[in-house]
């Protein structure tokens, strides 16, 4: 063990100051979650400048009259998080460049990837599970005692108030086909970058982000959609357990399409930068791994929210 | 061996002896209360006659091995360590015995289960709705003679007055009568709560939008009083909502039910509470 | 060999400066540092608290928490701030990260940076669970007192206020914090490990890591994912999922929280066994007894650890069937559990064993262990458990495994890496003193909590009738006892911190055989710029 230049290819990080300032970031973010949500202090009008940053955020959204200003802390925070991401990032890919990443690196930066994919994995196997239980035992349950249950509705009888179940044949197969048609692209794009064929590839990439922000936007017509024909004054997410799945299940979902889409948008900045190499591109692998197993996840929303669920009665 | 069957027969008697006739806790008694239920009473069996003892003999076997080790095999006692890390006979016997000692402990285990979950055909039904912080009870079949009641804690003085156990005793307790197979149905109207009667081996979650369904038989000549504590936090009064089991000879109730749930008088006192009189 | 590290890579002079060394830290060994003095700080709290839950207890009627619900608060935290706080950053964030990279002869952690951001959202965490208890939390008072496990409706329509908020930020962000942590070790343990050491020579320790790390990534975002739920359900116009009024279910979140919360308490005991594994092999002058039975059954444990969940739920009202598979399942774990037990005994057996200090933590610990795993065994009998469900046979319970278990495994550690890791020897009087009375303390505390249980006291209580004041005053003198213990413990740390006896490389002799012991005490700030080449002896 004697030697003491570093003989091995293991990449040692100079100390960074992003991990630090992610900690500050949450705990901003936290802070203006909590006050979006539940606020922190009660609207009496005794102190109005601490109402106006700390009383409820919500009321805002759900435009009550005397609503301040609860969702800038939130706001702040997120925006401090992104920042620092990008930064962090900007550095990973700055290493990249200095040729940190040598093979036994870019090894370990797979494995990380997969672990991080398992994870997300188990996050959506915790609402498919909430999803099924209350599908499967809702009508039961609903038997069980009616003088308590006074309202327990047939499950997906709506997904809100005043609204029956979104037709999956209309926008959702749209979406379906959207992301089926993204992993192809993606796919080629993956191709085009092996065999250093750079137009295909940024137009491979192109289309996939593009394709990804169309999704987004069908989703989000889709819930306006759901919330514009509700009856007035019912609550605002649901009203009952298939309403709150559905929204909670798509919704987390719609939160990866738009994380992989901009994943696959810094990817494609790359490439136009004409960054990547045929033999070296793990970033993009990354990004593309992530987007299909987005797409599996969606495959399974479809086929059981939408479809067997949503769509049965 | 035998020596740690010994031991552990002797811990097992001595904790029968702890229980004898505790109808309520104890202070200073190790073991359960008094078994008054069927069930209750195949649970001790199977406690004290089965798994107690398996447990005490392994932790035994454990503690003598190390004993024996800490004192033959110290660096005095022995200054060479031996090199052995391996022993596949060895190895087999501690995965085998263990599995073989669970297999025959799984048979009686289930058997108690089912007899717990399984409901007879009952003869009569009581429905406990948790409030918070209190108990309700309701007679579904007597709802003609007997009103649901709410039960709540006595205050200290009041329970001292009423001759009971503070924070045991309730003003309204639940009357059943003895060697009666009863169905329990338990639900909540907003908490989680638990209903639990230690002697009758009866613990069933009361949760808001769900029936639970228990039962117990208490057994003839087993009338008395009976307490219990609510088992799930309830929040804020989660101590404070206990549960009290009047359990009477037949006539007895068929008297109480026919007053409209009250006994006359000389039967017993503390407990002519309509809802209306109960204490907030 | 103690020249090394002396001028190599970033030498122990060119260190970078206190705050960015400290704040900024990409090095596993101060990360390292800053998750102990973590856990210790929340030990602290966490100590705090459980005093003065004792303190109450200790005799009937109502000493200090006259508002009822600060009880509640009190236990909740304290259930809280001993698991996230104390046990697993202790175990994992703390001995992990020191010692897995050098067990397997790697120069760092494969994420550095992420491994930073692993530590620092855990302060994060604690500063909101501490906010929390100064805010609103249900109608009678500040604070959340739903315990540990969060279960609504309590946590939901139950503390309204804005403190059970502050709870679920901060579990989010404790969450997120291990499963950047899992991600971390796994990728090192498979990835770095040094030339010639494959899976099968790898030290129990860096199993136990291994085997935690894959409970943590696969447990961990269900209980998100609940986590979330329960956010929703808490907005005004929200979701409904376990609102019975709306079609939810209230048991659901039991599932959830379980299908976490049982393999979350083997993730706090696996890397207490690894430990405990090289201790007893050291100071018995052995290598281990059957290392790969030891290693498999660790992942047996925890991948069974993964089927049993609901046998926290026996009284819910569960179909009998579903009981008796989990009845059944819940005995299996005892079988692995005691090949490792059997296995430690072996170890020790025709050895030649020196009592030094941290070979006196891990005698105990297997030992009081058994008792807590046994009687684990009898709560798995759902029959009995009806009987014994929330009541304090189940708190003896887990005190039993936590706090003497992976309590014990904690200071096993500390005091066997102590030099090590800061370069400086402590005197074995001051820790007997303190290992003596914290053994005979916890075991005063929670021993009679058995006869409790078995008399039907039940959980969570902030005062109870008479007929269970003796035993609850023995505890509570045993708590006595384990607080002064407690400042033992920081007696003889900052005895050693003082006076600096220097500690050699390898202060126990050749049996200490793993690739930590072939470094200067405390290692050079980068190690093995040149990787060791693993030749097998024969040694784990
Ligand atoms: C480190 C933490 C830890 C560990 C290791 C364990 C280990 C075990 N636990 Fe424990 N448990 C908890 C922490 C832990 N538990 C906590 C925190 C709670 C309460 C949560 C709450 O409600 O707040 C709890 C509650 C709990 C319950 C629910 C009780 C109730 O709420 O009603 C049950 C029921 O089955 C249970 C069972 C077991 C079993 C079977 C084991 C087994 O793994 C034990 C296996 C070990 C042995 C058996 C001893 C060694 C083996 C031998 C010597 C071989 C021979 C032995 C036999 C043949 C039996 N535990
Ligand atoms: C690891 C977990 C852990 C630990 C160590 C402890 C330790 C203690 N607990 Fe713990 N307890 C729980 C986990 C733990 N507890 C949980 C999960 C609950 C259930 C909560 C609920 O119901 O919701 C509970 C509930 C609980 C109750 C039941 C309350 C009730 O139901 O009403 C009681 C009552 O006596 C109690 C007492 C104690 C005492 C006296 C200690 C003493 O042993 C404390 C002594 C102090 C220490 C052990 C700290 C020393 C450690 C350090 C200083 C850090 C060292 C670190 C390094 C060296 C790196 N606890
Ligand atoms: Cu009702 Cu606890
Ligand atoms: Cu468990």
């Amino acid at each position: 063990m004697a030697g003491h230049a570093v003989e091995h290819d293991y990449h040692l990080i100079p100390p960074s100051p992003w991990p630090f300032l992610s900690g500050c970031a949450c705990l901003i973010w936290g802070l203006g979650m909590v006050t979006f949500f539940t606020g922190l202090v009660q609207r009496t009008g005794d102190s109005p400048m601490l109402e106006f940053f700390f009383a409820r955020g919500l009321d805002t959204i759900q435009g009550r009259e005397g609503a301040g200003g609860g969702w800038i802390i939130l706001a702040f925070g997120c925006a401090f998080a992104a920042y620092v991401m990008f930064a962090w990032w900007r550095d990973v890919i700055r290493e990249a460049e200095a040729g940190d990443h040598t093979p036994v690196v870019e090894i370990g930066l797979r494995y990380g990837m997969i672990m991080f994919i398992m994870q997300e994995a188990m996050f959506f196997v915790g609402w498919f599970w909430m999803f099924f239980e209350a599908g499967l035992f809702n009508k039961a349950r609903a038997k069980w005692d009616t003088s308590i249950l006074t309202n327990a509705p047939a499950y997906a009888d709506s997904i809100a108030p005043g609204i029956t179940a979104i037709n999956p044949w209309h926008l959702p197969l749209m979406n379906t086909l959207i992301l089926l048609l993204s992993g192809t692209t993606v796919t080629w794009a993956h191709h085009a970058l092996i065999h250093n064929d750079r137009k295909a590839a940024k137009w491979g990439l192109g289309l996939t982000v593009g394709l990804g922000i169309f999704f987004t936007f069908l989703q989000v017509i889709e819930y306006a959609e759901a919330y514009a024909h509700r009856e007035s004054g019912a609550p605002w997410l649901s009203t009952d357990i298939y309403g709150s799945t559905f929204f909670l299940a798509t919704g987390f979902h719609g939160l990866h399409v738009l994380i992989g889409t901009i994943f696959l948008a810094v990817c494609l900045g790359l490439v136009l930068k004409g960054k990547f190499r045929p033999e070296k591109h793990f970033g993009f692998e990354a990004a593309a791994w992530y987007w299909h197993f987005v797409d599996v996840v969606w495959l399974f929303l479809f086929a059981f929210v939408y479809i067997i669920f949503g769509f049965s009665i | 061996m035998r020596l740690i069957s010994k031991v552990a027969l002797t811990l097992t008697s001595l904790m029968m002896s702890g229980i004898a006739m505790a109808s309520q806790p104890k202070d200073g008694k190790i073991g359960f209360q008094e078994a008054v239920t069927p069930v209750m009473e195949e649970l001790i069996r199977f406690h004290h006659s089965f798994v107690f003892p398996v447990i005490v003999a392994i932790t035994i076997f454990v503690m003598a091995l190390m004993i024996y080790i800490m004192v033959r095999f110290n660096e005095k006692a022995n200054p060479v360590p031996s090199k052995t890390t391996h022993h596949v006979g060895l190895e087999v016997a501690w995965t085998l015995v263990p599995i073989l000692i669970l297999l025959v402990m799984v048979v009686p285990s289930m058997k108690l289960l089912y007899m717990q979950d399984r409901l007879p055909t009952t003869e009569m039904t009581i429905k406990v709705v948790g409030h918070t912080w209190h108990w309700e009870y309701q007679y579904p079949e007597l709802e003609d003679k007997v009103e649901g009641f709410e039960s709540y804690l006595l205050k200290k003085e009041d329970a001292l007055a009423a001759g009971k156990p503070y924070l045991l005793g309730t003003d309204a307790p639940l009357v059943v009568p003895v060697d009666t197979k009863v169905k329990v149905i338990v639900t909540s109207q907003a908490n989680l709560h638990s209903f639990s009667v230690p002697s009758f081996g009866v613990k069933m979650d009361a949760v808001p939008g769900r029936l639970n369904e228990t039962w117990f038989q208490v057994n003839p000549g087993k009338e008395g009083t009976y307490y219990g504590q609510c088992s799930e936090l309830c929040g804020i009064r989660h101590a404070f909502m206990p549960i009290e089991v009047k359990v009477v000879s037949k006539s007895d109730f068929h008297r109480w039910v026919n007053n409209g749930g009250s006994f006359s008088t000389n039967v017993a006192q503390a407990n002519i509470a309509a809802p209306a009189a109960a204490p907030k | 060999m103690a020249a090394i590290g002396a001028d190599e890579g970033y030498g122990h002079d060119d260190k970078p400066a206190f705050f960015a060394r400290w704040f900024y830290s990409t090095n596993h060994k101060d990360i390292g540092t800053l998750y102990l003095i973590f856990a210790i700080f929340s030990g602290i709290i966490g100590g705090f608290l459980s005093f003065a839950m004792r303190a109450e207890l200790a005799q009937p009627g109502i000493q200090i928490f006259h508002d009822l619900h600060t009880y509640n608060v009190f236990v909740s935290m304290h259930g809280l701030i001993m698991i996230f706080f104390m046990v697993m950053p202790a175990v994992i964030g703390g001995f992990g990260n020191w010692f897995v990279p050098l067990m397997i002869g790697a120069p760092d952690m494969a994420f550095p940076r992420m491994n930073n951001l692993s530590f620092w959202l855990l302060p994060v965490a604690l500063i909101c669970l501490i906010i929390s208890f100064f805010v609103q939390g249900s109608a009678s008072g500040n604070g959340f007192g739903g315990g540990w496990v969060m279960y609504p409706p309590l946590s939901t329509i139950g503390s309204p206020g804005p403190s059970f908020d502050f709870i679920i930020i901060g579990l989010l962000a404790a969450g997120f914090s291990s499963i950047f942590g899992a991600i971390n070790f796994i990728t090192t343990i498979l990835n770095m490990r040094a030339p010639g050491m494959t899976i099968h020579k790898m030290p129990l320790f860096a199993w136990s890591v291994l085997v935690t790390a894959f409970l943590l990534l696969l447990a961990l975002p269900v209980l998100a994912a609940a986590l979330f739920m329960l956010m929703g359900d808490r907005v005004e116009g929200g979701t409904g999922f376990f609102d019975p009024a709306r079609g939810g279910d209230p048991e659901m979140f039991q599932h959830l929280f379980w299908f976490f919360g049982h393999p979350e308490v083997y993730i706090m005991i696996l890397p207490a066994f690894g430990i405990v594994s090289h201790v007893v092999s050291t100071f018995s002058k052995k290598p281990i007894f059957g290392y790969l039975g030891m290693a498999y059954a660790m992942v047996a444990i925890g991948v069974v650890g993964f089927v049993v969940w609901a046998h926290h739920m026996y009284t819910v009202g569960m179909d009998v069937n579903l009981k008796a598979y989990f009845l059944a399942a819940t005995l299996v774990i005892a079988v692995p559990t005691g090949v490792k037990i059997f296995s430690w005994l072996a170890t020790m057996w025709g050895g030649s064993i020196s009592f030094s200090i941290p070979m006196q933590w891990a005698l105990a610990f297997i030992f009081l262990f058994v008792i807590g795993g046994v009687t684990g065994v009898v709560l798995a009998n759902a029959g009995i458990d009806t009987a014994l469900h929330d009541t304090y046979y189940v708190v003896a319970h887990f005190h039993y495994v936590l706090s003497m278990g992976a309590v014990f495994g904690i200071f096993c550690g500390f005091t066997y890496w102590f030099g090590k890791m800061f370069g400086v020897l402590y005197n074995k009087y001051l820790a007997a003193l303190h290992f003596w009375t914290f053994f005979v303390g916890v075991n005063i505390i929670f021993f009679p909590q058995h006869f409790l249980g078995m008399q039907g006291m039940p959980r969570r209580y902030v005062d109870y009738p008479e007929e269970f004041a003796l035993y609850n005053e023995i505890s509570s003198w045993g708590a006595a006892l384990t607080g002064v213990s407690v400042i033992f413990f920081f007696v003889w740390v900052i005895e050693a911190l003082i006076v600096r006896r220097k500690a050699p490389d390898n202060y126990w002799g050749e049996y200490a055989n793993t690739l930590e012991w072939t470094l200067s005490s405390p290692p050079p700030y980068h190690q093995f710029n040149t990787l060791p080449v693993y030749k097998d002896e024969d040694h784990h």
